[in-house]
């Protein structure tokens, strides 16, 4: 569990999608989204878990945390 | 880099994928993708074919037509998904088509139209050209 409580202004919920669902389905967002907006994506996916962290730095984006929820991940990303 | 110039003559689903997968993420990232469909390339995107699923393919795809738990995008959905967020072409060779006599509305709707060689060495003039 995350020390910090996130209030994302976008869900992003692949949870059950393989790759590259997730991250397709966050870019899409993260194009549609306001420059600040705090995103969450959920995924069940373990190598989206590990490669979305690289797809977020090299687009200049703001990684604030992956957090394990048990059964998925919440990955917390911050638009640029 | 100015981006990839993609050669697609293959019709074994695990490549088509694969081409899907990296070119989607690319354009959605905003790097240039030229796909240019020739040769046995052509199948996988016939209408039928994808209606009725009947791709050739090996282990991996196999594993993916397979797959239950999961939910594994279709190339056809992510080239669809990537062209709406990116820049991203897909190209038919005229030739190709010529030869076996199809049109394209005889594939499902992804093509930006038909090229012929020099065409495509036109597009693919300042980009890294892979051939799969």
């Amino acid at each position: 569990m995350s020390q910090v409580n996130y209030d994302p202004d976008v869900i992003v919920d692949s949870r059950d999608a393989t790759c590259p669902g997730p991250l397709m389905d966050l870019i899409g967002k993260v194009k549609s989204a306001e420059s600040g907006a705090l995103l969450e994506l959920r995924t069940t996916d373990e190598g989206s878990k590990n490669d979305v962290p690289d797809w977020i730095d090299k687009a200049g984006h703001e990684l604030l945390e992956t957090v394990d929820q048990g059964d998925y991940w919440s990955i917390y990303v911050e638009k640029s | 880099m100015q981006g990839f110039a993609i050669v697609l003559a293959s019709e074994e689903l695990e490549r088509v994928q694969a081409v899907s997968i990296i070119s989607s993420v690319a354009a959605a990232s905003e790097i240039p993708v030229e796909i240019f469909v020739t040769m046995n390339g052509f199948r996988p995107f016939e209408k039928e074919v994808v209606e009725n699923m009947d791709f050739e393919g090996g282990r991996a795809a196999e594993a993916m037509m397979e797959a239950e738990e999961v939910d594994v995008p279709l190339f056809k959905e992510q080239l669809e998904q990537a062209k709406s967020l990116g820049p991203l072409s897909i190209h038919a060779c005229e030739m190709t088509m010529d030869l076996m006599g199809k049109e394209l509305d005889d594939f499902v709707d992804l093509f930006d139209g038909t090229l012929g060689v020099s065409g495509f060495i036109s597009a693919a003039e300042d980009k890294q050209v892979v051939f799969v």
